[in-house]
């Protein structure tokens, strides 16, 4: 019943018609999940509510907006009064997740596979290995590149270069999240355990990303989807001939049956903390996010040592609320990790059952 | 390269005239207007619809009918190798005009006139077949998005390896070298609306081979329908009729 209200509801600004109905305008153009509690606001019965409906059918489609970020006055009013006090649009508290589902192994080709979903966001993250040569500087370890696409099945604009911009963004803030700097200090993944032959072989990890459907907290998801995804990496042993000389490159035989599990207890989760008014929540929707004015992301392991960083948005934030988030989000991160290490070893054992 | 053993069995086990196990699920992306995942054996594609809805770019608008716009992409993962593809190459944007105009003359475009439709596909694993794949999902997500439609367009493709006609070629099949035909038809009204074929046949066998083709069109517009009913006595569950 509720489901297919949702969708009308945002559109009855358009098309109340009644005198009394007329005053209410403001308060009762909310969208999706906030039927309960807007009704409650506006005091319109239900069944006045339903009449207004069907009143409502024949307006635009809302869902059209696709990702719609085209918010009314009214809408975002609700929304920023609901973070202040502690109640969202869709129920949730300022400090709670969506429910997370995680699926391994769904792209076969790959070495190892993940979809993440969080409420309406739906990411795919897969780990492709490939044998090459270390760079000179770095002998020791192997490469890992962290690429994100965001399909324009998400959303209408990332239509052919239309994604670009935030793909990017997406791929470095990971980066920055999940591989420390550049020499390889502070990173997530323990670099040098892929290497094979010190100086002539390694692993070089190719991590892709894939946006499927985009509902906020793209960044979080990602990063699950990866850690998810790296658990589930099977690499092939690496069988190295002896006899081949200093300055020759080895002759390898690479298993097609014995795999080493790739170490994930080091790599961190990412929790971003957005900032709408003098608030700061965790898991924002597309629409919650357009309206904030900065997000912080930072990347915790399981010790609760801080792995990386990244802040966005435009408005400056005072240096006393960056650390207050900061430890909010360390405290959100081992909820965060313990959830996501049932939801992958529950996905893995389905995986071996299927 | 022997591709059809002598017991008659393909290199994946299959018979020659066998299609892969198929797999179709509504509703994929939340966000969109309509969607739906398709998968063949190990082909799997995603489409979303967009629209009806306002022209973006207005000098594009038709007064007279709905404009109908496609764009095909693969994911990075989706070969065997790694890709490292630039967005928008020749390849894909031949196979976006084909889903276009295929989908394009199925959809009652005169119904939505000044107004937009967006088909996007997007290729999660690529093993032969997946312009036919993203043709079967894009008619799943149109029909989902509640577009209105002359008919269920399915697509399939067939090929003739060691003198035998196979039926939904996979990768290494494709790649053989031989003819394949792709096929995609109009069911009800028995129409061809896409034809193409590389390589070369006799004559009195490509009618064999796109007859064969033609049947599996037959064989996945069956299965559709079922998901299509499944979906929408779903719908009529959850209104509580």
């Amino acid at each position: 019943m509720l489901s297919g209200f949702n969708v009308i509801l945002s559109t009855i600004s358009f098309s109340i018609e009644t005198e009394e109905a007329e005053s209410l305008k403001q308060q009762v153009s909310f969208t999706t999940t906030t039927i309960p509690t807007a009704l409650l606001f506006s005091g319109i019965p239900f069944e006045k509510a339903c009449q207004l409906r069907v009143k409502g059918e024949g307006g635009l489609s809302a869902a059209t907006a696709g990702t719609m970020v085209g918010l009314s006055l009214g809408e975002k009013h609700f929304i920023r009064g609901g973070i202040a006090q502690d109640l969202r649009t869709d129920g949730r508290k300022r400090l709670t997740y969506r429910p997370i589902s995680v699926e391994t192994g769904v792209i076969p080709q790959a070495n190892g596979s993940a979809r993440v979903r969080m409420g309406t966001t739906d990411v795919i993250a897969s780990v492709k290995a490939e044998l090459g040569k270390p760079d000179l500087l770095q002998s020791d370890k192997g490469r890992v590149i962290i690429n994100v696409d965001c399909s324009p099945t998400a959303a209408p604009i990332f239509e052919g270069r239309g994604g670009e911009e935030l793909s990017t963004e997406l791929s470095v803030a990971l980066q920055r999240c999940l591989l420390g700097s550049k020499s390889g200090t502070g990173a997530g993944i323990n670099r040098s355990s892929l290497m094979v032959v010190e100086g002539k072989l390694c692993w070089d990890l190719y991590i892709d990303g894939l946006v499927v459907s985009s509902d906020g907290n793209l960044l979080d998801a990602l990063g699950a989807a990866i850690k998810a995804a790296l658990s589930n990496t099977g690499i092939p042993k690496v069988h190295v001939a002896t006899a081949a000389s200093a300055d020759e490159q080895p002759e390898v035989d690479i298993s097609d049956e014995e795999f080493l599990q790739f170490d994930t207890s080091g790599i961190p989760v990412i929790v971003t903390l957005t900032k709408v008014g003098r608030h700061y929540i965790v898991d924002a929707t597309s629409e919650e996010e357009s309206q904030m004015s900065s997000a912080i992301s930072v990347s915790v392991n399981r010790n609760g040592h801080i792995c990386g960083l990244t802040k966005r948005g435009g408005a400056g934030l005072d240096p006393s609320v960056i650390l207050d988030m900061i430890s909010v989000s360390k405290h959100v991160s081992e909820q965060l990790m313990n959830k996501l290490d049932s939801e992958i070893s529950a996905a893995e054992a389905d995986e071996t059952e299927s | 390269m022997e591709y059809v053993s002598p017991e008659g069995l393909r290199l994946d086990g299959r018979r020659p005239m066998e299609m892969r196990q198929i797999r179709a699920e509504i509703g994929a992306v939340s966000n969109a207007d309509g969607s739906a995942v398709f998968e063949m054996g190990n082909t799997k594609v995603i489409a979303a619809v967009y629209g009806p809805r306002e022209v973006q770019n207005r000098s594009q608008q038709i007064n007279d009918q709905a404009l109908v716009r496609c764009e095909y992409s693969m994911a990075n993962f989706s070969t065997g190798d790694r890709m490292r593809k630039p967005k928008g190459d020749r390849r894909s944007t031949e196979i976006s005009l084909v889903i276009r105009q295929t989908m394009e003359a199925c959809i009652l475009t005169h119904l939505m006139p000044r107004s937009q439709i967006d088909i996007f596909v997007q290729v999660l694993q690529a093993d032969g077949g997946t312009r036919s794949a993203c043709i079967n999902a894009a008619t799943l997500a149109l029909a989902d998005a509640g577009i209105p439609m002359r008919d269920i367009v399915t697509s399939c493709s067939a090929g003739f390896l060691n003198s035998t006609p196979l039926l939904d070629l996979n990768y290494v099949e494709d790649s053989a070298g031989g003819p394949d035909v792709t096929v995609g038809i109009l069911t009800k009204l028995d129409k061809v609306t896409l034809l193409q074929m590389d390589s070369k046949l006799p004559m009195d066998i490509f009618e064999n081979v796109m007859q064969l083709a033609i049947e599996g069109c037959k064989a996945i517009a069956n299965y559709i329908r079922e998901v299509m009913l499944e979906n929408t006595k779903e719908l009529e569950y959850r209104r509580g009729i």
